[in-house]
């Protein structure tokens, strides 16, 4: 435990002092929701914002936090202590879990507080839908950490496949905006029932079709990563 | 009593044999070198000792523990220094010290550690920005963080100006006078000869020869561990 809160406390202190994570999962959808405070269903947007900053989070720098350390051999430092590996990887997952929320909550609070929008009618199921969304995305993000040969392919995988998804999944932008084949595109996109679990919980009615999806997408990603991982 | 035990070890890569049949012992207590070229089959053995690789054939036992099984219960007590093995570049050395620290069931006190190892002024500085030697410190600090009862060092002065490369001697005395076993993977036969009790002179995945410096010294009829070296590396049967 002792080993846990210190790996993850200091996998949290790295990633906030990395501008690039700072910017992109705290300012920047801040940011976003300035730019569109204007619009009457900002209660639309803000859930988007909670499932771009998780995926910008575990798709795009997870992978390349994860493929630096293996490259660097980081991993295999940390090998050589009594340190278990599933210690090291859930202390990963804590600070970008904990890393994602700071983001959220800044967004939402901003929203609720700032912008007057309704705060969320289910929090429990939205704590749930982030949480689940959160999973999703490390699950994905641990995948493309898996099968990058390099930290640098790590990472443009990771910001190839996480960039076309927050448009298409509707969490950057709603996708009642896209185009007819776009729109068609975002619905087998394990990312847009991530948007539509935190949205149906903010303001709507969740289902558990939702969450069971979500789920499943969990354990297919995170059975396909422990099949592929590699630690050098 | 004896720390290591290597019988008949043997770790191939492919058509590569790495390591073909090496058996030593380490002794409670013992500074043992580990000497040889670039691809004589050194890292391949260290890393078999410290439960990296597990060997195709023979037994290796390391405080009474297998490696390759037991990876953990061995690394509690071992400390390790790798020649690859980096830190983000963005954690500081305090915090690595201090996150390495808890690591361990009984570490030492890594504030100590850190001023032993002359790292106290850099504590704030982050590991991107130590020049090579600082890392090289920060390295050895970290090996020695939890306490060990055996410490592993692949390449332990490499990267050092020659001034830290005789305060880190005088360290690694400190350590052995403190009854710290201690395995030192060298190219430096200077150092070997200074610091090691014992060294083991691997060839193509054999070890050639194995003794006290003054003894292949001896059997070579040579002035110092340095041409015996050379005569025992590149000696062709």
């Amino acid at each position: 435990m002792r080993a846990f809160r210190s790996l993850s406390g200091s996998e949290l202190r790295l990633l906030f002092r990395d501008p690039g994570s700072l910017f992109f999962m705290v300012a920047f959808p801040a940011m976003l929701l300035v730019l569109n405070s204007g619009s009457d269903d900002l209660e639309i947007f803000v859930p988007g914002y909670l499932a771009m900053i998780l995926a910008i989070g575990g798709i795009a720098t997870l992978p390349a936090v994860m493929g630096t350390y293996r490259e660097r051999k980081v991993l295999r430092r940390l090998a050589t202590t009594p340190v278990s590996p599933l210690v090291l990887l859930t202390g990963q997952i804590a600070a970008q879990l904990v890393m994602g929320l700071a983001g959220a909550v800044i967004v939402g609070g901003v929203a609720v507080l700032g912008f007057g929008v309704a705060p969320p009618a289910h929090p429990a199921a939205l704590a749930l839908a982030f949480v689940l969304s959160a999973l999703m995305c490390y699950a994905i993000g641990f995948v493309i950490a898996a099968v990058a040969p390099r930290a640098r392919t790590a990472e443009l995988i990771g910001l190839l496949v996480m960039f076309p998804m927050i448009f298409l999944a509707g969490a950057a932008i709603p996708r009642e905006g896209l185009a007819g084949e776009l729109r068609e595109m975002g619905e087998y996109l394990p990312l847009t029932q991530a948007v539509t679990a935190l949205r149906d919980s903010w303001a709507g009615t969740p289902s558990i079709t939702t969450f069971l999806l979500i789920s499943g997408i969990i354990i297919l990603g995170t059975a396909l990563a422990v099949a592929l991982f590699r630690w050098e | 009593m004896t720390v290591i035990e290597v019988e008949d070890l043997s770790k191939s890569y492919g058509d590569t044999r790495a390591v073909d049949g090496v058996t030593f012992a380490v002794k409670r207590g013992e500074t043992f070198g580990v000497l040889g070229h670039n691809g004589a089959g050194k890292t391949t053995t260290v890393e078999c000792l410290v439960g990296l690789r597990r060997p195709d054939r023979g037994r290796v036992r390391v405080l009474g523990e297998d490696p390759a099984r037991r990876r953990r219960a061995v690394a509690r007590r071992m400390g390790v220094q790798l020649q690859e093995g980096e830190l983000p570049d963005r954690m500081r050395v305090a915090e690595a010290m201090r996150v390495f620290a808890t690591l361990y069931d009984r570490p030492g006190d890594w504030r100590e550690v850190m001023e032993r190892w002359d790292l106290g002024h850099l504590g704030g500085k982050a590991y991107g920005d130590l020049s090579g030697g600082q890392k090289q410190r920060l390295k050895l600090a970290l090996a020695l963080v939890g306490g060990p009862e055996l410490v592993v060092l692949d390449e332990l002065t490499t990267g050092l100006d020659p001034v830290a490369r005789r305060e880190t001697w005088t360290l690694i005395g400190d350590l052995k006078a403190s009854g710290t076993t201690v395995v030192l993977v060298s190219h430096f036969m200077d150092e070997a000869e200074e610091l090691c009790d014992r060294v083991a002179v691997f060839r193509r995945g054999r070890i050639a020869a194995l003794g006290t410096p003054r003894e292949l010294t001896g059997r070579t009829g040579t002035g110092s561990l340095e041409e015996a070296y050379l005569a025992l590396a590149e000696e062709r049967r």
